[in-house]
């Protein structure tokens, strides 16, 4: 008599265990989708995404849903960004690289069914070229587009543009279907309205069509029905759900929730088991000290014996430690992988360190490294890193006092140049060296460390060959002496180049990172 | 048997009295008020002796990163190679004497603002407690990081933000009780006397007052370093490398799965919070005279129930 009694309420909290368990799934998308054919790809990911309007899109997650969407003229393969090939269409350029033509390729649809013509190609670019207050727009500035034939369109700038074929395979520059945008507001004089349209639904060629916008929690691609290219997508859904926190995603990844977790950092991965697969590939983004040069900032200090100093006392191993899988030591302002880049990086030369402190005219100031706390870049946490770099320089004899600040409070000291000592970051616009040419005295970056074209004449005219190159080999040469030169006599201190992991279940295969667009979902296949 | 229990009783209230004088006062005997001074004495040993006996330096990044605690590094590593049962006794000298330090300015403070108002009265009083009400309007942590962010982060101006927001509530009950007191036949008297209103709060008032004051200081410490380490979590307070409990769990959350970064310093705040607040409990227990009587008073009904029982 007694046992049943007591058995009742045991059993009602199983139940109610069992009702929990049931609803912790609700977080899950569909995954039962997964084990149909076709199915859907769930991807977890820090949302950087303002809208699908390629037009107005310039963050990484925008650029990825862009790229799965629309189609570029150019494309790169995998991971590779050096070398541009052939997108929608294939192109030529004149001696001078001023004018490039390029040849759409045949019977390329869009998802509507409709033929690619140069129309749409003139349209998008020129479309993105009127809205002066689109993110992308400076991208196009200052060519001249015009319409050949029904297949041929030429890009003139008035001065040598080697990286004209790197810059359009932005997908931001990804090509709309004119028609269809046109009919919803979409015009080139500037007065577009055609975002709200894009952002419900898309109108490219890509290997998906958008499903679902939701700026705040998932995007919702379906496959491409029409798609004519070579990148046949293997999933019929894709899934691209907002998880900011790192952790999170790890807990979905290892659940089973999700196929790919795009924003895992080092140590997370390190700790993943067997069933789960890791891509760790150096992003294109360079940690930096900057040591200003200006004599109103920096005071007696201001010259780059004390960035020598810098340069040669840190132990960039133990620096690489705080970074994780897939980071490298920055061996110069260029990053590996990028046209120009130096092939060794500095190694820790304690006497060297000493002597050009002593030759700096260091007399024991303390110095206020300024740094941003609340913004880790590709997983690297600037603390930690300038704590490193505030003991290994103490053992030169270097006081260094750490001023940490939020992102938004200490942009204005870096970019008003009035940082003494900074830890700050720079990352390529689009996949090509002249992206670097910044850091030269005189230019952007260069002049945020106080160093004014006038300081060095030298590599003022390097950075300005460089930029005026007209020769792909010549220009490699160029930037290769540029980036010597900023090694041996600039006021920076290139630190890391961090990594990027893209951590999939071992159920897909594929996904491979890209420093324009992250990853390109359409190559991410069911393994085996 | 009403004899025999009339005497019993009276023997009793003589050895009670002669018990209060030779023993230690009941409520100091309560066992959260013992464990709460035993916590709280081997922190501050701790916070004033740590440096000379921590393994290793609390900024010596000379050990491998993240290392679980085991037996080489009794708390484990932090994601920059430094051992945390350093830092968290390091911490300790930190947080702990300036957390003393901004009890006892609030308490001047506060103490002197609230006796002159409830003293003198009148527009002094009104203008005093307008602006005591003032700061208390706003909440405490968000007056606090109002201070400390126009000061800058550093934290010494994180102490002065804490100041600027604890002396109110030293003034508020100051001045209730130097108004309750200000009454008083025997202040009167020494008014009377001659007694300039300095000394008549100095020496008829404040003797008074001391007990009340020394209670609320010390439940205070603890909030003090729930603010002080509140800052430093929010970037306000302790900057790196500084070994600080409050910035030690803000930057546990950059190595989410690392469980021991945030846990040891943690329970660090919550074992001196805790331990500081028992021991203002047992110390309000005692200052105040009516509750130990009724203690001993409750005290004796349960020893004579259980002896009549018997």
């Amino acid at each position: 008599m007694n046992a049943p009694r007591r058995l009742a309420p045991l059993a009602l909290g199983t139940a109610a265990l069992f009702l929990l368990a049931g609803c912790s799934g609700g977080n899950s998308a569909n995954t039962d989708d997964a084990e149909q054919s076709g199915g859907s790809l769930v991807i977890d990911t820090a949302f950087s995404i303002e809208t699908t309007d390629p037009g107005h899109t310039y963050d990484p997650t925008g650029n990825m849903v862009a790229k799965a969407l629309y189609e570029t003229l150019v494309d790169f393969e995998g991971s590779d960004v050096t070398t541009p090939v052939p997108g929608l269409a294939s192109w030529e350029q004149n001696d001078d690289a001023t004018e490039f033509t390029f040849t759409l390729e045949d019977g390329r649809t869009f998802s509507d069914g409709s033929e690619i013509t140069a129309d749409d190609v003139v349209f998008s670019l020129q479309r993105i070229q009127g809205m002066v207050e689109a993110k992308p727009n400076f991208l196009l500035a200052g060519l001249t587009i015009t319409k050949v034939d029904d297949s041929t369109v030429t890009i003139a700038s008035e001065t040598p543009l080697l990286q004209l074929p790197a810059i359009l395979a932005n997908p931001a520059l990804g090509i709309v279907n004119a028609d269809v945008v046109q009919e919803n507001g979409g015009t080139t004089d500037g007065s577009d309205s055609a975002q709200g349209f894009l952002d419900g639904e898309s109108a490219g060629s890509g290997p998906f069509v958008l499903d679902t916008l939701d700026l705040t929690s998932q995007v919702v691609l379906t496959k491409n029905p029409e798609y004519t290219g070579d990148e046949e997508p293997a999933y019929d859904r894709v899934v691209i759900r907002n998880v900011t926190e790192s952790a999170t995603q790890l807990i979905n990844l290892q659940g089973g929730d999700t196929m790919v977790a795009m924003d895992l950092n080092g140590d997370q991965v390190e700790g993943l088991e067997d069933g789960f697969s890791v891509d760790s590939v150096p992003s294109g983004q360079t940690i930096f000290l900057l040591l200003n040069q200006s004599p109103d900032v920096a005071g007696d200090l201001a010259n780059v014996d004390l960035s020598e100093a810098v340069r040669y006392a840190l132990d960039y191993d133990a620096l690489l430690e705080l970074a994780g899988a897939g980071a490298t030591q920055a061996t110069g302002v260029i990053p590996t992988g990028f046209e120009g880049a130096l092939e060794e990086g500095v190694t820790q030369d304690i006497d060297r360190a000493k002597e050009a402190l002593e030759a700096s005219g260091y007399d024991g100031q303390t110095l206020r490294l300024q740094f941003p706390n609340d913004y880790p870049v590709g997983g690297v946490e600037f603390t930690p890193l300038a704590e490193r770099i505030q003991s290994q320089l103490a053992e030169i004899g270097l006081n260094v006092e750490l001023a940490p600040a939020p992102f938004a409070t200490e942009l204005d000291a870096y970019v008003g140049g009035t940082e003494g000592f900074g830890l700050w970051f720079w990352g390529p616009d689009y996949a090509d060296s002249a992206n670097f040419l910044p850091f030269a005295p005189g230019l952007k970056v260069g002049l945020r460390a106080g160093w004014d074209a006038a300081a060095n004449t030298e590599i003022a005219d390097l950075a300005a060959a460089a930029a005026s190159a007209t020769d792909v080999d010549e220009r490699t040469a160029d930037f290769t002496a540029f980036a010597e030169a900023m090694q041996e006599s600039g006021p920076f201190v290139p630190l890391i180049v961090p990594g990027r992991n893209i951590a999939t279940a071992d159920t897909v295969t594929g996904a491979v990172y890209n420093s324009v667009w992250d990853v390109d979902i359409a190559e991410i296949t069911p393994a085996g | 048997m009403s004899a025999e229990r009339g005497t019993g009783n009276r023997t009793d209230v003589l050895a009670a009295g002669w018990r209060t004088r030779l023993r230690w006062p009941r409520a100091w005997r309560s066992p959260l008020g013992i464990l709460g001074a035993v916590i709280a004495v081997a922190w501050v040993l701790v916070a004033f002796t740590a440096s000379w006996w921590v393994p290793f330096e609390p900024n010596a990044q000379v050990l491998p990163r993240l290392q679980e605690p085991g037996v080489d590094t009794l708390l484990g590593t932090d994601g920059t190679g430094r051992d945390i049962f350093s830092r968290l006794m390091t911490g300790a000298t930190v947080t702990i004497p300036l957390a003393l330090m901004l009890v006892v300015a609030a308490m001047v403070i506060g103490t002197v603002v609230g006796a002159v108002a409830g003293y003198f009265g009148r527009w002094i009083d009104e203008t005093l407690m307008r602006i005591t009400d003032l700061v208390m309007a706003f909440p405490t942590v968000i007056l606090a990081m109002v201070v400390a962010a126009s000061l800058g982060p550093s934290l010494f101006n994180a102490v002065i933000a804490a100041i600027v927001v604890s002396w109110p509530q030293y003034a508020r009950v100051t001045r209730s009780l130097v108004l309750g007191l200000r009454g008083q036949n025997y202040v009167i008297a020494g008014r009377l006397l001659g007694r300039s209103p300095l000394k008549s709060l100095t020496v008829d008032i404040l003797p008074n007052i001391v007990g009340p004051m020394l209670v609320l200081a010390t439940l205070d410490i603890g909030a003090a370093i729930l603010l002080l380490s509140g800052l430093s979590f929010l970037g306000l307070g302790a900057q790196p490398p500084t070994a600080e409990w409050g910035s030690m769990i803000s930057s546990a959350i950059q190595n989410f799965d690392a469980w021991w970064l945030g846990v040891f310093p943690g329970l660090a705040i919550l074992t001196v919070v805790a331990a500081f607040n028992f021991l203002g409990d047992a110390l309000r227990d005692i200052l105040d005279p009516t509750a130990e009587v009724a203690r001993e008073n409750q005290a004796d009904r349960t020893s004579s129930a259980t002896g009549a029982a018997a």
